[in-house]
């Protein structure tokens, strides 16, 4: 073997270039498939329901659906409840991960308080959410705060414990190494614990995209005059099914949206990763 | 010992009263087990041991007998049952100083350049960026790495993130080195051109080496005594001195010298393998 001398980057520019053509022939496929899929789910339903009247009422169609969001987004009531339902989420999804994390993480200092945390994680854990609503709506009021903190208190145990997984993971011979280095117990935690946990934190955050959501929506279930959830409730109440779906359609659109953008600040923030 | 022991006391800079040399680590009647289910297994029967300045000692020993108790045992991570450890004539509580810690896993941080992994124990101390900068750069162009301290460790061979830990280990120009097994996960030709720098950087810093190995030949080739240990509870079985001379830069034909054969030969034999 040579010694590595220089480096080896001189690979042909088409060589590259092929690579990269192949690899979004890849993603163009992925792509097509999941849209053609789509297109025959709704086509399915479509015909099911275009000559039966009952069917249509129990299970909307894709085309009244369509009408309905069409309806909602010139009304401007599709953006306003986008609008409230997502910043609602928005919140709770960041005060949540952000104490759920510094929490979970910190809980690495001291085995001591882990170890005396861990119970009422796990107890705290276990209590549904929705059964606290109730309490939280008296508690709050019926606002947007009742729904942060309902959003909130469906992410915080879920962050708190993928951190946590993620700072107890790191490599036992790392640390040593930091020791050896006279790395202090603060410059092992910012250095190594943190970084390490990365990975982990960012399946939290992914993971809580959703219940932060769910949060938000049973929190407009209880009370609310406005946001998806409200609309789901209020269309459910009055039987027009198309509109229950349409409001749905929304929420989910909600949820892939943010999902993409934590997705793209995992990238930013792990360009090692991508290598 | 024999040249390379007496060649020394000129560069001592740890001179004492009487105008001996302290050694930069002393090893006194260490004694350590583990507990298991409540019940004390001893791993480190009984064990004193020398690292003189500017010395390579190599230690091989069956699987499972101490070595790396042992050498965790040196560097403070794991505390003795009983014995004194001294590092350059004081027992330190907690890491010594100066010293140098390498494993076999290469143990680089993915989030970090090679540079920036270099650079972990000059940044740790505290040592201003650019100078540290300056410091790793040169001792990763000096390993060979010139041209890739900006790569992640993802994008290395095996050799190369070996090397990039080398000079992580290396760049705080420690006087003392403790290695386990540093090259046993390397192909042939990386490790013998690991192992020819790391031995010439020990010999030109004058620092000392306790290099903890499987393979006799590496350990025969690169050290001034080489250390057998028993099973365990692990004690010292033998001691050679290997009179092979300090300036051994022929790797290849010194391992096909019938003095080293013959070391070789004998460190198998203590080792007791039975082949089946
Ligand atoms: N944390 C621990 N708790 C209990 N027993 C341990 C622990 N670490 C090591 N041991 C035991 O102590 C003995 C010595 O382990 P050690 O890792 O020091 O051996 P070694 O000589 O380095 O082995 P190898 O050559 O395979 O690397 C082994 O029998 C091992 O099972
Ligand atoms: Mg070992």
């Amino acid at each position: 073997m040579a010694r590595p001398t220089g480096a080896s980057k001189p690979t042909p520019d088409t060589a590259a270039r092929r690579r990269r053509r192949k690899r979004l022939r890849a993603t163009a496929l992925v792509l097509a498939t999941q849209v053609a899929i789509l297109i025959a789910f709704l086509a399915f339903w479509d015909h099911m329901t275009s000559r039966n009247s009952a069917a249509a009422f129990m299970f909307g169609s894709p085309s009244a659906i369509g009408g309905f969001l069409l309806q909602m987004a010139r009304d401007g009531s599709l953006w306003r409840d986008l609008y409230v339902t997502g910043s609602e989420t928005l919140l709770g999804f960041f005060v949540g991960n952000l104490v759920g994390t510094v929490i979970g993480l910190s809980l690495w200092y001291s085995r001591f308080v882990s170890r005396v945390v861990e119970p009422f994680v796990i107890a705290i854990g276990s209590i549904p959410i929705i059964a606290l609503a109730p309490i939280i709506i008296i508690w709050f009021g019926t606002g947007l705060i009742s729904k942060v903190a309902m959003s909130t208190l469906s992410v915080v145990i879920v962050a708190l414990v993928t951190s946590y997984k993620g700072a107890l993971g790191v490599d036992p011979d790392q640390i040593n190494l930091m020791r050896t280095l006279g790395a202090s117990k603060f410059q092992i935690f910012r250095k190594l614990v943190v970084p390490a946990s990365l990975t982990d934190i960012f399946a939290g955050l992914k993971l809580t995209v959703g219940f932060a959501l769910i949060g938000a929506i049973v929190g407009e279930f209880m009370s609310s005059s406005e946001g998806l959830g409200h609309a789901i409730f209020k269309a459910g109440s009055l039987y027009v099914i198309p509109k229950v779906f349409a409001a749905l359609v929304a929420t989910i659109a909600l949820a892939l949206i943010l999902t993409f953008i934590v997705g793209k600040i995992e990238r930013l923030l792990m360009p090692w990763r991508r290598l | 010992m024999t040249e390379v022991g007496s060649g020394h006391k000129a560069g001592a800079a740890n001179a004492v009263a009487g105008g001996a040399v302290v050694p930069p680590l002393v090893v006194e009647h260490v004694s350590k087990g583990y507990e298991v289910n409540g019940e004390i297994v001893p791993v480190i029967g009984d064990l004193s041991l020398t690292l003189r300045e500017g010395e390579i000692i190599s230690i091989v020993g069956p699987s499972g007998c101490g070595k790396t108790t042992l050498l965790n045992t040196l560097c403070g991570l794991l505390s003795p049952d009983s014995g004194r450890i001294r590092w350059h004539g004081r027992e330190v509580t907690g890491q010594p100083q100066n010293v140098g810690y390498m494993l076999q896993k290469d143990l680089l941080l993915p989030w970090r350049t090679a540079l920036g992994n270099a650079m972990l124990g000059l940044e740790i101390r505290g040592v201003a960026a650019a100078e540290a900068e300056d410091r790793s750069r040169a001792m990763l162009d000096q390993l060979g790495l010139h041209g890739f301290a900006d790569h992640y460790p993802s994008t290395l061979s095996g050799g190369m993130r070996q090397r990039v830990a080398l000079a992580r280990t290396l760049v705080h120009e420690p006087d003392v080195l403790l290695l386990d097994e540093p090259f046993a996960a390397l192909d042939f030709q990386s490790k013998l051109l690991i192992e020819n720098d790391t031995a010439s950087l020990v010999r030109q810093g004058r620092r000392s080496l306790l290099l903890i190995t499987h393979d006799i030949e590496e350990a025969v080739s690169l050290a001034d005594r080489v250390i057998v240990l028993s099973k365990r509870p692990t004690r010292i079985k033998a001691v050679y001195d290997i009179a092979l001379g300090a300036e051994r830069t022929d790797m290849i034909g010194l391992r096909q010298s019938p003095e080293f054969s013959h070391y070789v030969r004998r460190i198998w034999a203590d080792l007791d393998v039975v082949l089946q």
